[in-house]
């Protein structure tokens, strides 16, 4: 079968896995049997479909796999964003929308040669750096649950990080494949670049005391360097900062000490101060409560889980357990209601695709291709890897969404961005091996 | 009311239906995507111009090659600079190869091969190449080696995305 085949093939399957996602939603919430939700699985698969055939007339020899992933991961998202809100069901469909365009938009654009961006770099640097410090303009910035990541423009806010995050991956990938030979002679002087990307990281975790978005950055920056180099060396002088950097973060910063006392004591015996309403609680009442409801909220999921809508999400007064479910939480939510099991599929599932997106790099040709899906792939998984771990407490949770099944529009657009970018190199490199 | 209870066990038979069709098809969906994966890790197409020794061995490039083999050369498997079948001799003097233009051997457009990569030298006891300290390194046979190495007729040497096979016979159909 040839490429795009089985790319339909998958797109099938797709197709009824959200049919039948929805489906049992469906059927939880109203308690009637009807084909009422069918309607959410044919728009779905229209749209993937027409992502598809734009995929069809730019890029025919693309990985086949990396648009069925990604769709399954943003069909699953809804269909969980359905079930927590129908109301944000509808909004999040919209921005599904407009990522596919965006996704179709990009390889139009690019469809001929994508490698033109690689003379843009400093533009793209430039702008990584300054979406990553918009937040922090005085009249559009706003800052949500302490951190200072959103951007707002009358009704729309959007988190400018998602975008500086696929910047920053093409400004490193074509900055590393010119100077890759100078930083592995490992110099002195060639650690200049490191140092001060270092420094603006740090900088930004301060400024905006956003945990997530800077260890996403600094360990794109880390996994590309190695990709590049190839020398260990870097990788540990570079962690070795890092842990320079956060210890100093630590003792500086309160906001990032209690993200850290979460994490290492969500649960105390006696009473503690509660800074929130400035009384004496315990921790788990106070300050990590949303951690630990979560921890509740997926051991309640159990191996199987309760099912597609029949997960405990509200108190019998219909107020919601755990805060920010839709977007940071989201995978607690999926654990609880496809068990053990699920949430494993889920995370085989983002396995799979960075599996698909390392491939390419491998199989890719010329040295700004490799790095480029070389750090797209681990963005992507290192985004994983922050918010999952941060939920099952293997890190300190740091508010970043899981890619394409969160909340959110800008994450959803971005991440489009990358599929795109992974696909159209990945075209390439096909088209030049047969 | 006797409806209504058959109706929510119906119900909740579906739902239980539904949660199981889901999650076998999430793994069937999973299962078809790696087993994919594992089938092209079964079939490197890179690694297809590589002879193993045994293989060497077979088509009669022996491992006890004599001591300076008549006409030892360099020819070009697969290389972004040099079309496939391109011929490099191997005399006294030693080889060096490289990106930058001052190498014997000068690949140019290949990105992943260093400015001085290796030296390729013609000893009494056979061909040897050394790895100048190139950071991609210098593979035989698809193994990375260390410091110095003797060639083998029909060994595949590979420098950046360059693959190289010594070849000591005399050209097929001349002999």
């Amino acid at each position: 079968m040839s490429y795009r085949n089985r790319e339909l093939a998958s797109l099938v399957a797709v197709g009824v896995l959200t049919a039948i996602g929805f489906a049992s939603v469906y059927i939880s919430l109203k308690s009637q049997l009807s084909a009422g939700s069918l309607g959410y699985a044919a728009f779905f698969f229209a749209l993937y479909l027409a992502a598809h055939v734009v995929a069809r007339l730019t890029v025919p020899q693309a990985d086949p796999y990396l648009l069925p992933i990604a769709g399954l991961l943003t069909a699953i998202g809804l269909t969980e964003i359905y079930r927590l809100g129908p109301r944000d069901a509808f909004r999040q469909g919209l921005w599904i929308v407009i990522g596919v365009a965006a996704f179709a938009g990009a390889l139009v654009w690019l469809r001929r040669d994508y490698r033109v961006i690689e003379s843009y770099k400093y533009l793209f640097g430039i702008g990584a750096l300054a979406l990553l410090f918009l937040p922090l303009a005085p009249v559009i910035g706003q800052t949500v649950n302490g951190a200072r990541l959103w951007v707002h423009v009358g009704p729309f806010q959007f988190q400018p990080g998602e975008l500086g995050k696929i910047a920053l991956i093409v400004f490193l990938a074509a900055y590393l494949r010119e100077k890759r030979e100078v930083l592995a002679q490992g110099r002195l002087k060639d650690w200049g670049p490191l140092l001060s990307i270092w420094g603006g990281s740090m900088l930004v975790l301060f400024a905006t005391d956003d945990l997530g978005s800077a260890l996403l950055y600094y360990g794109i920056f880390l996994g590309m360097l190695y990709v590049a180099t190839a020398r260990v060396a870097f990788v540990a002088a570079g962690l070795g900062l890092f842990l320079v950097g956060a210890v100093a973060v630590y003792r500086g910063t309160p906001h990032v000490r209690d993200r850290v006392l979460n994490w290492l004591e969500p649960w105390t015996t006696h009473k503690v101060y509660c800074p929130l309403n400035g009384r004496m609680t315990f921790r788990q009442d106070c300050q990590s409560y949303q951690e630990v409801q979560s921890l509740y909220s997926i051991a309640h999921g159990g191996f199987g889980g309760t099912g597609l809508g029949h997960g405990t999400f509200t108190t019998a007064t219909g107020r919601q357990v755990i805060p920010d479910l839709r977007t940071d939480f989201i995978y607690s939510a999926l654990a609880q209601e496809l068990g053990l099991i699920g949430a494993a599929a889920l995370l085989l599932l983002y396995m799979v695709f960075v599996l698909r997106g390392f491939r390419v790099a491998l199989v890719a040709s010329d040295g700004f291709s490799k790095l480029l899906a070389a750090g797209l792939s681990f963005g992507f998984a290192l985004q994983t890897f922050v918010i999952v771990g941060g939920i099952l407490r293997v890190i300190p949770l740091t508010g970043i969404t899981l890619p394409l099944v969160s909340y959110g529009g800008s994450s959803v657009v971005s991440n489009f961005l990358l599929l795109a970018g992974l696909m159209l190199v990945s075209n390439r490199a096909n088209r030049g091996a047969a | 009311m006797m409806a209504g209870v058959l109706a929510s066990t119906r119900l909740a038979e579906v739902l239980l239906a539904l949660k199981i069709a889901f999650l076998v098809l999430l793994y069937l969906f999973i299962w078809r995507i790696v087993r994919t994966a594992a089938r092209e890790l079964r079939t490197p197409h890179q690694d297809s111009m590589i002879l193993t020794p045994a293989a060497a061995a077979s088509v009669g490039l022996g491992a006890a090659a004599p001591p300076a083999p008549r006409a030892p050369r360099l020819v070009v498997q697969r290389s972004p600079s040099f079309q496939p079948g391109h011929e490099f001799a191997i005399d006294s003097a030693p080889l060096t190869i490289g990106r930058a233009a001052q190498n014997d051997l000068a690949l140019a457009g290949d990105e992943f091969a260093s400015a001085r990569h290796a030296r390729i030298e013609a000893r009494r006891d056979g061909v040897w190449v050394q790895d100048l300290g190139s950071t991609n390194g210098t593979y035989v046979n698809g193994a990375r080696i260390e410091g110095a190495h003797r060639l083998e007729p029909g060994d595949v040497l590979r420098v950046g995305e360059t693959d190289l096979r010594l070849e000591t016979k005399a050209r097929r159909g001349a002999s």
